[in-house]
């Protein structure tokens, strides 16, 4: 039974994660997260232009928010975001330094909500420039969560996908309409 | 032994960062237990390569022994991050909607709690100077770490982040040019001394020391983000108590106030987006 779904972009990543978002039913047995590297001052909007695509409500994460399942949350800008462990399980920000240069960061995220959910996490990286995320989904794999990379020949920008795969035996490679079926279909287990 | 449930790694190193918050407590009297555990494990897991041990565990004996480590420690917990005018238009609402508001008072007097390197601190300055008002405040900046309050009271940042403060300023509304404030060197700035005098920079633990009284603005960005829900509640309450009747209560972008209503009923919402509150006048 899985909990938490967290999606990692960043370069080419934003048309894909809405048609992944909007093709979520409403009441999503999952919490989602989305953590997304974007220019500066385009990153505030990334919750409103998420909202416009789902039925689901989509808000920026912020610091000791409850974490609810049905809900999109996005990553804030310029803070790392994190899974608290302890329950209920709320998020966490911080300020710690850019990591691989960027905040936030997608193995930030990954680590954390991996230490928290273990096989009750599904990670999904779509497209981007840099390999933010490889090292986080390797912990997501220890842990027995469910890990998913967009197929790089779909990928705008295929480094890290590319990264991903290179370095962690993940469960599916698969394009986004394969992705989209499953991503609803773990919900109807 | 019976059989034991399977521990991840990731388990383990929770109970060497309990045992190392332990020996800062009883040893050194730094209670960080109620402080937001995932980012504090990572900082001190950092330090496993900085003092290069396999496991923080192995920093405890040298922590209890070695002062001057357990002082590396305790300043790797805190992060000193902050530009000046960061987030411009939580910056450019104080000028606008709030200063005007604090005119009315014969004296106004503000604590900036968690001044890191002081550029928020002498962003309020600079704000208080253009609304013409710098002459009847006075100005509490304050920090756990004296580190960072010599480096705020110094006041000298790298020229690196000047073109990045000066668009900040004038998308918070400055009219004046943000160079003005300051003097260059090849590769600092250094604010000008007359925005010094007004600030008094001062070491306090929110956790332990006491309130300030009568401040008509409380500034602390980003600071409740170290501090578990408990400890949160606790420190907001002393922000709270710390604020005259009608006074003013900013917090970070991405921060809120859990259970608003019911534990910090003197506080109102005045703009969730920006996470600006006022103290209740029908309250003590």
């Amino acid at each position: 039974m899985y909990k938490m779904l967290v999606i990692g972009l960043s370069a080419g990543g934003i048309p894909l994660v809405k048609r992944l978002l909007a093709a979520l039913p409403k009441e999503y047995s999952l919490a989602v997260v989305v953590v997304a590297h974007l220019l500066q001052g385009c990153e505030s909007h990334l919750a409103h232009t998420l909202g416009a695509a789902t039925d689901l409500p989509v808000t920026m994460a912020r610091d000791k928010e409850l974490i609810v399942a049905g809900h999109i949350y996005v990553a804030p800008p310029d803070y790392h975001l994190r899974v608290e462990q302890k329950l209920p399980h709320t998020f966490s920000l911080s300020e710690d330094k850019p990591v691989k240069s960027v905040r936030p960061s997608i193995d930030v995220l990954f680590k954390s909500a991996a230490e928290a959910f273990d096989s009750s996490l599904i990670a999904v990286i779509l497209s981007g420039a840099n390999s933010d995320g490889a090292d986080g989904m390797v912990s997501v794999k220890q842990l027995g969560g469910l890990c998913i990379v967009l197929d790089p020949l779909e990928a705008e920008f295929n480094t890290m996908p590319d990264a991903i795969i290179a370095k962690v035996d993940v469960d599916y490679v698969v394009g986004v309409e394969d992705m989209m079926s499953l991503l609803v279909s773990v919900d109807e287990k | 032994m019976t059989t034991l449930p399977k521990w991840n790694s990731h388990h383990i190193e929770d109970v060497e960062v309990n045992l190392l918050l332990y020996a800062l407590k009883e040893r050194y009297g730094y209670d960080f237990m109620g402080y937001a555990r995932a980012s504090l494990k990572r900082r001190l897991l950092e330090l496993t390569s900085y003092f290069d041990v396999e496991h923080l565990s192995q920093l405890i004996p040298i922590v209890l022994y070695d002062e001057t480590v357990a002082q590396t420690v305790i300043n790797h917990i805190f992060v000193p991050t902050s530009d000046f005018f960061r987030n411009p238009v939580v910056w450019d609402y104080l000028r606008t909607k709030v200063l005007p508001q604090l005119a009315s008072f014969p004296r106004i007097n503000v604590w900036q709690a968690g001044c890191g390197y002081g550029q928020e601190a002498y962003s309020l300055v600079i704000l208080l100077h253009e609304a013409g008002l710098l002459k009847r405040s006075r100005l509490f900046s304050s920090d756990i770490n004296p580190l960072f309050l010599d480096k705020a009271r110094l006041g000298c940042w790298s020229i690196e982040h000047k073109p990045q403060w000066s668009d900040n300023y004038l998308q918070a509304g400055g009219t004046g040019n943000f160079t003005d404030f300051f003097v260059e060197t090849e590769s600092d700035i250094r604010i000008r001394s007359e925005f010094k005098q007004p600030i008094e920079f001062i070491q306090h633990n929110l956790v332990v020391d006491d309130v300030f009284k009568e401040m008509q603005l409380v500034v602390c960005r980003n600071v409740l983000l170290y501090f578990g829900n408990a400890l949160q509640e606790y420190v907001v309450n002393l922000l709270t108590r710390s604020l005259e009747r009608g006074g003013y209560l900013l917090l970070g972008r991405a921060e809120y106030i859990v259970d608003l209503s019911e534990k910090h009923p003197q506080l109102e919402l005045l703009d969730g987006v920006l996470q600006l509150y006022r103290k209740r006048i029908g309250t003590s």
